[in-house]
């Protein structure tokens, strides 16, 4: 057993050479007629195998958008996006879905279910794939993530028994108990005080170095910037440069 | 579809005041439900009440009496030439007639149905027919039956109580029960009926067959025999004609029925409501499990979990008041209404219905649940 616990990423160890993302002259917009605003531009970006990409920018310049459409949460209009060898573009609700299934999100908000425990929550999350884990391999797995996280303590507890960081802290559990090959998130620290985002950066970054996981991370949080491969800089739509 | 019953009862049951109420909603439904049905049940029950407790293998009535609440009369010969017909042992009379009772509290004269018969062939199913046989002998008494409704007041045996207008000793209890139309019954030997009203016809005769005699083939050898002025029936085709005109000639049925289909309506929006306010309280967290790559198949069996559970809780709690509140009916109006077994699954698959049809419904809100906007 590794740094990571028991948790096995299907990519540890795979040569970087394939990138898991490759979007490709994206186009997108909201509305139609004259309401319609265009919020990306000819966006090219690339996410290697085992990188760890922060995306910044202001409010409003297509950082969500483009977060949106590489995990398959909306549809691409225009342009070519691959995830995981997959071309998104006239891809239909099942095969989101099933990108999606790959992808570990992790959101400003926890959205996690006042009624379930920590360890339903990612009894839950374990589902997805269409069949219910055995009862042991879930507490084995769950466990040792939330151990990793400082939340042993908090298995049988439910989200009003925690703090707004602990809580997020589940949800990054739930984000990470299905050993995602690629994670999206969006400003996953700014509810956590220094302590415990540093402890979460740096579990993200031993799935990154060990599990061979890629990150891309929507945030405005410059204390992070130094645990990343590469921090793009997004303005009005466009990838503006490396920062 | 199969619903996600533990996944649908750990939601509802975080917030416990809240599914106390939603199941007090639902309940709503039921209760209703359940009391149009016991109403409906219990007056099928109560008109056929005569039908069931006669003893006879079949009756002759008039033709033109096509419900037992019609007083269409039928000749004594009719029922002389029934016995004469091979295979009858005996045609026993039955004379029905309303007679107006003094309530010896109050001295107002109501309506009473009076049953007169031989006194040896007892035409009811009643307990101790020996002792009725007995008491009817008696002269100038009858039997008061404890079940009617309590406007006539109370006597006890040995008291004269005025029937019509001359004195009548009250002779003894016996249990039949009211109906719709009619408060009570009292029962009087034919004798006495005849000597007061010596024209009267029988509203019915009740024909014993010989034993080892096919009763279809006595049917058909009466029909052929006797006039065509006259039907012949086994007393299970009577209850079953007397619950068929209920539901279908009388207005009842159809107002029941209609009863039944607002309970349903109201525990269907009730239910549908309460699965409403918690789909859209949980809007995020759905989107969110959308986003991980659920189904929105998955997510609709969450709700029809909860539809479910809701049906178990609503059912429960609705049997309770539906309970008490067929008990305080049937106290009020002396009819046989109660939940039984039957009603029971009746408005059990009922609220099942009720509640799938409200998720089935609620479940169009969780597919707007939209990931993209969790960003």
């Amino acid at each position: 057993m590794n740094e990571l616990g028991s948790l096995q990423f299907p990519l540890a160890g795979a040569a970087r050479a394939a990138p898991v993302v490759v979007a490709r002259n994206v186009d997108h917009a909201f509305d139609t007629g004259a309401a319609r605003k265009q919020v990306l531009f000819d966006v090219d970006f690339t996410l290697e195998r085992g990188e760890f990409v922060i995306l910044t920018g202001p409010s409003g310049a297509g950082k969500t958008t483009l977060m949106t459409l590489i995990g398959a949460l909306r549809s691409l209009q225009s342009g070519s996006i691959r995830v995981l060898d997959t071309e998104l573009a006239g891809l239909r609700a099942a095969g989101q879905r099933e990108i999606r299934r790959r992808i570990g999100f992790i959101f400003q908000d926890h959205n996690l279910f006042d009624a379930l425990t920590s360890f339903q929550t990612l009894s839950l999350a374990m589902e997805v794939s269409g069949r219910r884990p055995p009862r042991s391999e879930v507490r084995r797995r769950a466990v040792s993530l939330l151990a990793m996280l400082g939340m042993e303590a908090y298995l049988d507890s439910k989200p009003r028994q925690m703090s707004t960081g602990q809580k997020q802290r589940i949800a990054i559990a739930r984000a990470l108990i299905n050993e995602p090959p690629i994670i999206i998130a969006d400003e996953p620290t700014a509810s956590l005080d220094a302590e415990t985002a540093s402890l979460v950066i740096k579990l993200l970054r031993q799935l990154v170095e060990i599990g061979g996981a890629s990150i891309l991370m929507v945030t405005h949080d410059n204390r992070i910037f130094s645990a990343a491969d590469r921090v793009m800089n997004m303005i009005d739509g466009r990838i503006a440069a490396p920062l | 579809m199969l619903p996600r019953i533990g996944l649908g009862l750990r939601l509802l049951l975080h917030n416990r005041l809240r599914l106390l109420i939603a199941s007090a909603s639902v309940a709503m439904g039921v209760v209703i439900v359940f009391v149009e049905l016991g109403l409906l049940l219990g007056m099928l029950d109560a008109q056929a009440l005569i039908a069931n407790l006669v003893r006879g293998d079949l009756l002759i009535m008039n033709m033109a009496r096509v419900n037992l609440h019609r007083w269409d009369k039928i000749d004594l010969v009719r029922l002389e030439q029934a016995a004469a017909v091979p295979g009858v042992a005996r045609v026993t009379p039955l004379y029905e007639d309303h007679v107006g009772l003094r309530n010896p509290a109050d001295k107002r004269v109501r309506r009473i149905i009076l049953y007169a018969f031989p006194p040896d062939d007892i035409p009811f199913k009643l307990d101790n027919p020996a002792a009725i046989s007995h008491a009817l002998k008696i002269s100038h008494g009858f039997l008061y039956d404890r079940l009617s409704r309590p406007i006539f007041g109370q006597f006890g045996v040995g008291d004269d109580i005025q029937i019509d207008t001359v004195p009548l000793r009250v002779d003894g209890y016996v249990s039949i029960g009211a109906d719709i139309v009619n408060d009570g019954n009292i029962l009087m030997s034919e004798g006495d009926w005849l000597a007061r009203l010596p024209d009267s016809k029988p509203i019915m005769g009740l024909v014993h067959v010989k034993p080892g005699a096919s009763v279809e083939a006595v049917r058909q050898r009466i029909l052929q025999s006797l006039p065509p002025d006259v039907t012949v029936l086994t007393p299970e085709e009577t209850a079953w004609r007397e619950t068929l005109y209920t539901l279908r000639t009388a207005p009842v049925g159809l107002l029941f029925a209609i009863g039944m289909l607002a309970g349903l309506v109201i525990g269907t929006i009730n239910c549908y409501q309460v699965l409403y306010n918690e789909i859209t309280d949980h809007l995020r967290q759905f989107a969110t499990l959308k986003a991980m790559g659920f189904s929105n198949h998955f997510l609709r069996r969450i709700i029809m979990g909860q539809a479910m559970v809701l049906s178990v809780a609503g059912f429960s709690t609705g049997l309770v008041f539906a309970w008490l509140a067929d008990r305080y009916i049937a106290g009020q109006s002396m009819l046989p209404i109660g939940v039984g077994p039957a009603s029971g699954v009746i408005v059990g698959c009922f609220t099942v219905l009720m509640c799938m049809t409200a998720g089935l419904i609620a479940i169009r809100r969780v597919a707007v649940a939209d990931p993209a906007a969790l960003y």
